[in-house]
């Protein structure tokens, strides 16, 4: 179409112009998000959190009693670490996120994501530091380690994730005598009772002999390294020694598990995920999953009969057993509705919420004030929580760097392990690939950390 | 308002309103007339433009540039303390093994799919173009997956081929056969080209349109020739149908190379995540979703999308230039000036 020169909104004005509109439509969408984010989203007057958690804890009922209980509208978002780290870089989080404190806190506290809680604690009645399990320490990080400094989030319940369960009917039928339920076994002698634990058909695994990690591999060998007296990460976290005699040690142990093919690994993932399933179906003779995993056992009493819980292997002579989730809940600095944040975290963590959660079974309450009511009526609850009282003395808490997820170190191992087992590649040099990869990943997080 | 109909620049308005109008005309008036009329022509463009416009600068352009200035840094999202780094990032691209292999396997991934779905697009269309009965009702059902979002695919895969509960080891059992791990090495990739291959409905449908152009005049003359069924396939069916199958095999291979539902049949729900993607499957978008969510790397992850844009333009070019001679268009795509139809009014 032929259009005029002097025409009154040339081409150039025009672009200039829906230029601006765009700009200005974007800032007013931005706004829009923020004001859907803090005002009522019913129109009743009522304040709206939004809680980015897991599908499976808040059903409608769970989520209605929330509601009542707190007196606000509560907006679920499920839970994706996908989508917490976008709704982060874009400044615009939920007001409480469920997370792993073991693994995140170092993370996010160090860019300053996080909301420091000490104040809150300090006025709460809910909810005393006294009355805090030591658990909850992995949720705060000083700057330079784990375990100390402010608290930036708080723990639902927790398990000491080495200690493992296993199935008695299946000792039975291999002939074979049950771990000791006060003395810990070596890593050497859980292996070789994975490996006559193990039922093949046509070279293939029917019954899985043993599951050697639950929470990760990284972690693991975090904990395994720490049994043997090292540490995988070097003082200032920035660094990861998989070289040390006490990391080889784990990284050794790890590669002739996942070589003798004798359960999930990464070269043989679970496609589950996670041991649940594939241990209710007796095709699992022993699980590495802390106290928690007892929630699933309780739940089915033939299951319940056949299981019994076991002390953390040790890897050497330092008696440590570590927890790699404590998983909770934190408050994001940018998250629009502090108060009410903390209300929530009053409710649901010294409330009624966490009474139900500690008498289930599914891990230890993270109040010392609740432990009374873990579940000790039956002889498997009850061998669950002696074997459980007698490991937490042992409780420590491993720093997690700051300068990468868990996802990212995971990544490496994941592809970097498999063509190790296959191939037969010695541990050191698996080890330096390891220190190569990470290190590089962590100079580059240090880097925007500062 | 304009009438809307084609005028050659200067032309008398065809609706003829001005030679309705009495009286004597000034040059100037009139100037001033095809002036506010060119302004009004304007401003009718600009308003149906607009919207598009505002769309293409806030969610294409502003996105782009700033995935741009994002690829020049080494930002994670998270932390303040991000800095420009070049072309860094790019050379990283091309230097890092992992990224490399995972666009290897891409490129075979599309290689095969590509092929296989157009092959398998075409096959349909020539069966359900045969006059059988209710046809209608085959087309339906074979063009149906192609109607189902492909994250609603992807995770009925998965639901088929879980280890423990899907229905293919079902069926094995079935057969005092022993299950397979299907969503993992070796077999998840075939997985995955298998669910490509179950979305050929949709190559179903563009062919069969293609097919349904076809002049049954040209079967009939060379039937009367004495052409078998294949000759007129060759002869007739793929030379005509050439421009429908360039158009798939062009749009086959953006798709492909972009595809990411691997993630979805293949996740591990495990703080491993997408990391834990089986080998077969790690295709580029998948690492370019690991290294911005796992590994927190923006610029880089950025990057890698750019050269990805820039692979498939390459691409894009060389098929075309490729395809030369090889398909026939009904109506010359560039006739020279000699033959270009003339505009109203002769100019």
């Amino acid at each position: 179409m032929p259009t005029s020169k002097t025409a009154s909104l040339d081409r150039r004005r025009f672009l200039a112009v829906s230029a601006g509109a765009a700009l200005g439509a974007s800032a007013l969408s931005a706004c829009a998000g923020s004001v859907g984010n803090t005002a009522n989203g019913s129109g009743s007057g009522k304040t709206t959190l939004t809680v980015m958690t897991v599908q499976n804890e808040w059903d409608k009922n769970a989520l209605k009693a929330a509601e009542e209980a707190l007196g606000m509208n509560i907006n679920v978002i499920i839970w994706d670490p996908t989508k917490l780290n976008a709704m982060l870089a874009a400044k615009n989080p939920p007001d409480v996120v469920r997370g792993f404190g073991a693994t995140e806190t170092p993370y996010f506290a160090a860019r300053g994501l996080m909301t420091d809680l000490d104040p809150y604690f300090a006025k709460s009645s809910a909810l005393k530091v006294s009355d805090l399990d030591p658990v909850n320490d992995v949720w705060r990080y000083d700057g330079k380690k784990q375990g100390a400094g402010p608290r930036y989030g708080m723990a639902k319940d927790y398990s000491q994730d080495s200690m493992f369960w296993y199935r008695t009917d299946l000792f039975e039928a291999a002939k074979l005598d049950v771990p000791s339920a006060t003395e810990p076994i070596s890593y050497d002698e859980w292996l070789d009772l994975g490996k006559k634990l193990v039922k093949r058909r046509l070279g293939k695994v029917k019954v899985y002999g043993l599951n050697a990690t639950g929470m990760g591999v990284f972690p693991q060998l975090m904990g395994m390294t720490a049994s043997a007296g090292g540490s995988l990460f070097a003082e200032d976290l920035a660094t990861v020694d998989f070289s040390s005699p006490e990391a080889l040690k784990a990284l050794q142990w790890y590669l002739d598990y996942a070589k003798a093919d004798i359960g999930p690994s990464v070269t043989n993932p679970n496609p589950d995920g996670w041991d649940g399933p594939t241990y209710q179906a007796n095709r699992m003779a022993m699980s590495c999953n802390g106290y928690w995993f007892g929630g699933l056992i309780g739940g089915d009493p033939k299951l319940a009969a056949a299981s019994r819980f076991a002390p953390a292997p040790q890897l050497g002579g330092n008696r440590v057993s570590s927890c790699f989730g404590a998983t909770g809940f934190w408050i994001p600095r940018d998250a629009k509705n502090k108060d009410a944040s903390w209300k929530f975290f009053e409710w649901y963590f010294g409330g009624k919420p966490a009474q139900d959660r500690a008498a289930s079974g599914w891990g230890i309450p993270s109040l010392t004030s609740l432990r009374s009511r873990m579940p000790q009526t039956n002889a498997f609850q009850k061998q669950a929580f002696q074997v459980q009282e007698q490991e937490l003395p042992h409780f420590s808490v491993l720093s997690f760097t700051p300068y990468a997820q868990q996802a990212a170190l995971e990544g490496v191992l994941t592809k970097v392990l498999p063509g190790a087992v296959k191939s037969g590649t010695p541990a050191g040099k698996v080890a330096d690939t390891l220190n190569s990869r990470m290190n590089e990943q962590l100079a580059q997080g240090k880097e925007l950390v500062g | 308002m304009s009438t809307g109909q084609i005028t050659a620049p200067g032309a008398p308005s065809p609706s003829g309103e001005a030679a309705a109008r009495p009286g004597p005309r000034t040059g100037a008036h009139s100037a001033r007339r095809r002036r506010s009329l060119s302004s009004r022509r304007a401003l009718s463009f600009y308003v149906f433009a607009g919207p598009w416009v505002l769309g293409f600068l806030a969610l294409t352009a502003f996105p782009l540039g700033y995935a741009l200035w994002l690829s020049l840094t080494n930002a994670d999202g998270l932390s303040n303390n991000s800095r420009f780094v070049g072309l860094d990032n790019y050379r990283e691209v091309f230097t890092d093994p992992e990224t490399m292999s995972s666009l290897a396997r891409t490129g075979i991934f599309t290689a095969i799919t590509v092929p296989l779905t157009l092959a398998a697009g075409l096959l349909l269309a020539i069966l359900v173009n045969q006059p059988i009965r209710a046809r209608g009702v085959f087309r339906t059902l074979l063009y149906l997956p192609a109607v189902v979002p492909p994250v609603g695919a992807a995770l009925t895969f998965k639901l088929i081929f879980d280890r423990d509960s899907g229905a293919a080891n079902g069926a094995l059992d079935a057969l005092n056969l022993d299950g397979i791990s299907w969503l993992m090495d070796p077999y998840a990739r075939w997985v995955l080209v298998t669910l490509t291959l179950w979305g050929a409905g949709n190559a179903m449908i563009v062919s069969l349109a293609g097919l349904q152009d076809v002049p049954k005049e040209l079967y009939e003359a060379a039937r009367i020739d004495g052409a078998n069924t294949w000759q007129s396939f060759s002869r007739i069916t793929l030379p005509l149908l050439s421009p429908v199958l360039f158009f798939q095999v062009i749009t086959g291979i953006i798709a492909a190379v972009q595809s990411f539902l691997p993630l979805l049949i293949s996740l591990d729900p495990t703080p491993r995540g997408v990391t834990a993607v089986p080998e077969g499957n790690y295709l580029f978008m998948i690492h370019v979703f690991a290294q911005y969510f796992a590994n927190g790397r923006y610029g880089y992850a950025s990057a890698m999308l750019w050269v990805l844009f820039l692979i498939i333009v390459a691409i894009t070019f060389l098929v075309f230039k490729l395809s030369k001679g090889a398909v026939f268009y009904a109506v010359d795509p560039e006739p020279d000036k000699q033959s270009r139809p003339r505009t109203l009014g002769g100019k």
